[in-house]
């Protein structure tokens, strides 16, 4: 277990990526959108929102595929085992977004005590999402983070290991689930009851959802993982 | 480690399939603990997957692989105790030398930073330039330096001299010797630059389209072939019932290459006909092997085919 926290350390080692990169991305994504709502006139009563907070959630898909296209090479010449890889890979994404988690819920809490930042505007405390207890944004925030993170991870080893054949493939048949979803839902006139689902839903029922997809995409990273090559 | 007869490596009627095509075909060898192995072979012959299968980077498709007794896939027992950087070894995107060099340091429990220090000097490696940005020398160089100064009981160099100067390459030669005799270790080189690595090797595997055609030490190499030189008619007379690796004519003339080693009485019989005998290099005999067995391949099992070509 000692390498694979070595693994989270090997990538930490080069403080930028997981570290610096993310912060100017918050800090950027926040500066711009300040400005702008600084710039509309304040006769505007309304709440103004801006959805660049999640700008350092895409960073984290593409820090997915980059960790299983050249991390992965790299730890197996450093005599790692696929094992250890995949935990201390996987282990170091979910204490970022740990970290990022709960540097949002502070910054959406602080959002809240100055009134939007002062302009009125909302980047972090998200009716609905922060209406609940704190927890309830926190594990939103995570579990999105996550989720981004393995889609990112799981498509990376499908195309590790059956390189742009995989990839047809599997983008084909995601393709072909949701139209076979679509029809069913047409066919059997359910689209009302469909909606009722949705909006039944709630923040902890989405991270639900959220967490469930995760465990099968890791399942299926770690088992594609098992077999892939440099 | 106490291994039986002394071998790290045993390999069993290894075989690796990629869809039809035979990369390794049916290969069994082993290597003995703290001797430097050539592995030779020309491009495309199977070092590559053959080293990644030693490593379990790559999968094999039957057949038996053990390193240090046991298999080496997701073995934590085996794996820290082997190095191998591919010669297209791939770097996490914003490494520079200098990362690549502290992550090696958190893996390879041998792994000596002032020994690495030491060859960044003498290969003027610009450690904190991005390894993206660095010339095949320098990327060579930086997978020369955690190959040498890791340490590791197994040591595996693909290829390593890619891009590197002639001083460059002298000076891994050099540090590869120093070093190994400093802390004995397994090491395998491939290449095909084969008189540049002739003298450092004790044991030397050719390798040829998958199938193992030379597994021999060095020691017994040297000296398993000749070249006879002079007139046709004479040579011919001496090489024949002999096992002809190569034959070359000009006019009246003949030079052709011929395995087994000589007795006295043979090179006796050899000046008595006027004709020159000379040693084959390690290179000239791995060529001539290959070509050899390539020819047999063709069908054509008359391996003294005549070639015209122009020689000293």
């Amino acid at each position: 277990m000692n390498r694979a926290v070595n693994v989270a350390r090997m990538q930490l080692i080069n403080k930028w990526t997981f570290l610096g990169v993310p912060a100017i991305v918050i800090a950027g994504a926040f500066a711009v959108s300040w400005a702008i709502w600084a710039l509309i006139p304040d006769s505007v009563e309304t709440q103004m929102y801006s959805g660049a907070g999640q700008a350092v959630m895409w960073y984290f898909l593409v820090l997915g595929i980059q960790s299983l296209t050249l991390t992965f090479p790299f730890s197996q010449a450093m005599s790692v085992s696929r094992r250890n890889f995949y935990f201390g890979t996987v282990g170091l994404f979910a204490l970022v977004a740990l970290v990022i988690s709960g540097l949002y819920v502070v910054l959406g809490a602080v959002e809240q005590a100055t009134n939007g930042w002062g302009v009125n505007g909302i980047m972090f405390s998200f009716p609905w999402i922060s209406d609940g207890p704190w927890f309830e944004a926190f594990i939103v925030y995570f579990m999105a983070m996550v989720l981004l993170f393995m889609i990112g991870f799981w498509a990376a080893t499908i195309y590790k290991r059956w390189t742009v054949t995989g990839m047809v493939i599997l983008w084909i048949s995601v393709a072909a689930v949701v139209l076979a979803l679509v029809a069913l839902a047409t066919w059997t006139e359910s689209w009302p009851s469909v909606g009722l689902w949705f909006t039944q839903q709630t923040p902890l029922t989405v991270s639900g959802w959220a967490a469930l997809t995760c465990v099968v995409l890791a399942g299926g990273s770690y088992l594609t993982l098992r077999k892939a090559t440099p | 480690m106490s291994d039986s007869n002394n071998a790290v490596i045993e390999v069993r009627n290894l075989t690796k399939r990629y869809r039809s095509e035979k990369a390794l075909d049916d290969v069994s060898f082993s290597i003995a603990a703290n001797k430097i192995y050539g592995l030779l072979g020309r491009n495309g012959a199977g070092k590559t997957t053959l080293m990644s299968i030693l490593t379990a980077q790559n999968f094999k498709t039957s057949g038996h692989v053990s390193v240090f007794g046991q298999s080496p896939y997701e073995n934590e027992k085996v794996l820290p105790r082997i190095c191998f950087i591919r010669e297209s070894q791939k770097y996490p995107d914003d490494f520079t030398p200098q990362h690549a060099f502290r992550s090696a340091s958190l893996f390879f429990a041998n792994w000596d930073q002032a020994f690495a220090d030491r060859l960044v000097q003498d290969f003027q490696l610009p450690v904190k330039r991005r390894i993206k940005k660095l010339s095949r020398g320098q990327l060579s160089a930086v997978g020369v330096i955690i190959g040498l100064a890791s340490r590791a009981d197994i040591t595996f160099f693909d290829e390593p001299y890619l891009g590197l100067d002639a001083v460059a390459r002298q000076l891994f030669y050099d540090h590869l010797i120093e070093d190994y005799a400093e802390f004995p270790r397994t090491v395998i080189l491939s290449s095909h630059l084969i008189d540049e690595v002739a003298n450092l090797l004790e044991h030397v595997i050719v390798i040829d389209q998958g199938r193992i055609l030379m597994d021999d030490d060095a020691e017994d190499i040297r000296g398993t072939a000749h070249t006879v030189v002079g007139p046709a008619a004479k040579v011919d007379q001496f090489v024949a019932r002999r096992e002809v690796l190569h034959t070359e004519r000009m006019g009246s003339f003949a030079s052709v290459t011929v395995s087994g080693v000589l007795t006295d009485a043979q090179r006796d019989e050899a000046m008595a006909l006027g004709l020159e005998l000379a040693p084959v290099s390690l290179q000239q005999l791995v060529v001539r092997t290959t070509m050899a067995a390539t020819e047999s391949d063709f069908g054509g099992t008359d391996r003294s085919a005549e070639t015209l070509e122009v020689s000293k």
